[in-house]
């Protein structure tokens, strides 16, 4: 599998650091899945933020703090208590999808506009940030719209093309905030994206504005 | 165990009050701050049987503990806590699982990160460890250490790229 987009540095980073919400980790953990070379720039990032912690100047712990951690050593459980695998058997028929993911609420596809169906991962916590499968036809064509928020989507199966070039499986697109002209499904099997977005759609033209009430997302 | 004891301790008194600090900035309140880096260490004892706290890579290792004790108890607060920390460690967890030369391409590439940071001018890390934990927007970063936005980025590139050319022929 070639890669040939990935999600910016910054955004690498910001999943080292942890400071995305779940929605958006759970986007780049997708594209991270089948790109050894992202996965390295994490590991990087993280090696940084080793030597950026042992930088930090010290703060004063409270009396007796290493003493109390002493004495909860001994009585600590092993920590390798695992999550029991029937936990993990969401979106089954979804290959390519981080293995935590396959723990959160599935649901069935629902029909957004011709052609398309969507299917909603249910996060554990309510966040800005919504996730959902996104099921396109060969040959669809995508109503010109606008991110009133981000877009990240990760190509799981098929491709699409649009003005920044052509996205096949492991591809990672970031959509902010600008118009999205012509994105057209160019695999002649479905293409099937993981979507992280915040805010809206909005979208363009008479059809466009005809098919808006319908479409929830 | 007399040994491990006294390695814990001096490994306690380095990482703790940074760990501390490194909450603290994150938006953690003292007392929060302090248990929190509390907790890693607690970690880092009982996970000392996977990885060695005294190897060249430690501090990297704490790190991630600490970076998802933070995640967690930021949704401790947010929500009834129903998990535990092995869902965070979990959502970090993106491989396939080990390749055959995971551990030795893992080993190779700290090591080369390692060496990469140690020669990175410390204008370029500074705007990296800001943009890293504080989660400072650039203009931020910019106003802060009063240099113009560009300069930032412009940094922040030139460091990545060090990075990323160090890391290009490891994957």
């Amino acid at each position: 599998m070639t890669i040939h987009h990935h999600p910016p540095d910054e955004l690498l980073t910001a999943f080292a650091a942890g400071t995305l919400d779940l929605g958006q980790h759970i986007a780049v953990a997708t594209h991270l899945l089948t790109c050894p070379h992202c996965r390295s720039m994490v590991r990087a990032m993280e090696q940084i933020g080793g030597t950026v912690l042992t930088r930090l100047p010290p703060a004063e712990m409270s009396p007796g703090a290493l003493a109390a951690v002493e004495a909860r050593v001994g009585g600590r459980a092993p920590d390798d208590a695992a999550i029991p695998a029937r936990h993990f058997t969401g979106f089954r028929d979804i290959p390519g999808l981080p293995s935590f993911v396959r723990r959160y609420p599935d649901s069935s596809w629902k029909w957004i506009a011709p052609k398309v169906h969507m299917r909603p991962i249910g996060l554990p916590e309510p966040g800005a940030t919504r996730v959902f499968l996104l099921r396109s036809k060969p040959g669809t064509k995508m109503i010109d719209h606008t991110h009133t928020g981000f877009e990240m989507t990760c190509v799981l199966s098929g491709s699409f093309a649009h003005e920044g070039g052509h996205f096949g499986p492991g591809d990672f697109d970031l959509g902010d905030g600008s118009v999205d002209h012509d994105v057209r499904i160019d695999s002649t099997e479905d293409c099937i994206c993981l979507v992280a977005m915040q805010g809206d759609l909005k979208l363009h033209g008479v059809i466009g504005r005809l098919l808006q009430p319908l479409i929830r997302m | 165990m007399r040994g491990d004891r006294e390695a814990f301790a001096m490994l306690f008194e380095h990482f703790a009050p940074r760990i501390k600090t490194f909450m603290q900035r994150s938006g953690a309140d003292e007392r929060s701050a302090d248990e929190l880096a509390q907790e890693t260490l607690l970690a880092v004892w009982s996970k000392a049987k996977l990885f060695d706290p005294k190897s060249a890579g430690a501090a990297a290792w704490i790190f991630t503990i600490a970076r998802n004790l933070r995640i967690d108890g930021l949704r401790r607060r947010k929500r009834t806590p129903t998990q535990d920390t092995a869902e965070v460690d979990l959502e970090f967890q993106v491989d396939e699982g080990p390749q055959p030369d995971a551990a030795l391409a893992a080993s190779e590439l700290e090591t080369r990160v390692r060496s990469a940071l140690s020669v990175l001018p410390e204008d370029q890390l500074r705007v990296i460890e800001l943009s890293f934990f504080e989660e400072k927007a650039h203009a931020e970063i910019a106003e802060k250490l009063r240099i113009p936005l560009g300069t930032v980025k412009s940094r922040l590139r030139l460091a990545m790229n060090r990075l990323r050319g160090l890391l290009g022929d490891l994957s």
